[in-house]
């Protein structure tokens, strides 16, 4: 059973409708990536799934309860956490504030000093640069620390928007190496990713998002071979 | 000469309340981007709590402006529930009128309830006198209660973990709700901090000036002419700016007609914006 399910959703921003009845499930302990162009919705789709936006048909389900209407900081409560795209951090405040912000669900505050030695072990770099200003690091350095903030949430779903947008290839490696981790830890993922090579390369099971609905979906090693993803995305 | 260094230092004992009446609007500014419009009205409702508390209840008037305190954080909340929190994400438009529909409210039923006569707190801590200055004792109790609550005011928002959600909601509102914050109940509950400071300001200034239900509109303008001083949304500008404008006000009577203050406070807010709209101590970002 998916341990989170979206369930026919439509939704989109004042009189436009940008999801048309999209469904697709993240199997516990899985990798899943969410893959299409730049305005297919998979932004959309994550804001929907939290309750940034209010969803206008159908369901989001999580362990088997529905939690379409629950606000995103009670989502974030139950262990359904959003690494957002653009990174969103909290530029006035130090990195460590970050971190520690991240663990602002009660079910996170016990854990706060095993996962911050956790995050710093993963990301050297932000503990040198822990007591600088979230808004001052670098664009590598920044998406460390919005990945290294979700995990401070203790999720049991943690969802990454745009992983990759914008780093060097050797940084988003390192990325995906982290995510690796994560998966062997339990942690069930979700990586929404344009660039859609990579983010089939690393997950175990992928939907192709496309004008606001599931498109295909499939093992992602199959996927990768599929003609017309391979027309459409790959460019081959 | 002395009785200019004695106008200087009344100017600057006013002026820290007059900070922390501009930092409950320079607050609720900075965190969620609300000119509250109400702002002079609940500066009067502190006045008029004090005086009630004092006047009828024969309540100490310094436990009046405690319970001012309280009774300000919870109308607060009342009114950003009620009022504010509808139109949150609306353009600044719907804020303003929201805040000001409440204005209405209280200056009209403030005016049927006291009328528009004056009323004064008559209580007196008397003076001391050093050297060529005396000090009002209810003076220097409001200087003083004005700094405690700023340093309060710091010890919140830097050390506590509702202090660092208002802190992140003003920051960055939907991540904070991402990352577990209920960002509506921190809303509320800045607002509350905003015009609880606001209510203690009126609360300190009714213990040694007189007062109407209108008196409010004055400081109102004040806050706004020291937040643009001190930096919209920098409660620490606020605070300087407060002090900066209260030794103005100590100054500009020894050689002009009191009635040219607010006109030179104009002069100054307008100059302020041409020339550098982000405050002397700069804005929140
Ligand atoms: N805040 C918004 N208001 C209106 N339209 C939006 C907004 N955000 C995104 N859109 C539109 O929704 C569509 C899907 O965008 P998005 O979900 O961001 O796609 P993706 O993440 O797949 O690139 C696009 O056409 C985009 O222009
Ligand atoms: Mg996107």
């Amino acid at each position: 059973m998916a341990i989170l399910e979206i369930r026919d959703v439509a939704s989109g921003y004042g009189e436009v409708q940008i999801l048309w009845g999209a469904k697709m499930g993240l199997e516990k302990g899985q990798l899943t990536s969410l893959v299409g162009a730049n305005g297919a919705g998979k932004t959309t789709m994550l804001r929907t799934v939290m309750g940034l936006i209010k969803p206008w048909e159908g369901s989001v389900w999580f362990d088997g309860k529905d939690i379409s209407h629950l606000p995103a900081h009670a989502k974030a409560e139950l262990g359904v956490v959003l690494v957002p795209e653009g990174r969103q951090l909290f530029t006035d405040m130090s990195v460590e504030e970050n971190l520690e912000m991240g663990a602002s669900p009660v079910r996170a505050r016990p854990h706060i000093k095993r996962n911050l030695e956790k995050v710093y072990e993963m990301f050297p770099r932000l503990k040198e640069r822990r007591a600088q200003k979230g808004g001052t690091l670098s664009g590598g350095e920044q998406q460390m620390l919005a990945v290294a903030r979700g995990i401070m949430a203790e999720p049991v779903v943690l969802m990454i928007d745009e992983l990759s947008l914008g780093l060097a290839p050797v940084l988003v490696l390192g990325l995906f190496e982290s995510l690796q981790q994560l998966k062997r830890e339990g942690i069930t993922l979700l990586l929404v990713e344009q660039n859609v090579q990579m983010a089939l390369a690393v997950s175990d099971y992928g939907y192709v998002l496309a004008h606001g609905k599931v498109e295909l979906q499939g093992p992602s090693r199959e996927l990768a071979r599929d003609d017309h993803v391979r027309a459409a995305y790959l460019g081959m | 000469m002395d009785f200019l260094f004695a106008s200087i230092i009344d100017g600057l004992l006013l002026g820290f309340v007059y900070g922390i009446a501009a930092m409950g609007l320079t607050l609720i500014w900075g965190v969620m981007n609300v000119i509250n419009l109400a702002h002079g009205p609940i500066i009067a409702l502190g006045m008029f709590g004090v005086y009630l508390i004092f006047t009828g209840l024969g309540v100490n008037p310094y436990i009046g402006v405690v319970l001012v305190a309280v009774l300000g954080l919870l109308l607060g909340m009342l009114i950003y529930y009620i009022a504010v929190h509808r139109v949150i994400n609306a353009p600044h438009l719907s804020t303003l009128l929201a805040t000001f529909s409440i204005n209405m409210i209280i200056i009209g039923l403030g005016t049927a309830v006291f009328s528009a006569s004056p009323r004064n707190v008559d209580f007196s801590l008397g003076s001391m006198t050093l050297g060529p200055i005396t000090l009002l004792g209810s003076r220097v109790v409001a200087a003083v209660a004005s700094l405690l609550i700023t340093g309060g005011l710091y010890a919140f928002l830097y050390k506590t973990r509702q202090g660092r959600y208002i802190r992140a909601v003003a920051n960055n509102r939907d991540a904070a709700e991402l990352m577990g914050v209920p960002s509506t109940k921190i809303l509320a509950l800045s607002f509350g901090l905003g015009t609880m400071l606001a209510s203690v300001a009126g609360a300190l200034i009714a213990t040694f000036f007189p007062f109407t239900i209108l008196a409010g509109g004055v400081y109102e303008l004040k806050s706004f002419v020291i937040g643009v001083l001190g930096g919209l949304g920098n409660p620490i500008g606020a605070l300087f700016g407060g002090l900066i404008l209260g030794v103005l006000e100590g100054i500009i009577p020894t050689f002009m007609p009191t009635t040219w203050v607010p006109v030179l406070e104009f002069v100054l807010f307008v100059l302020i914006l041409l020339v550098r709209p982000q405050g002397i101590f700069g804005a929140k970002k």
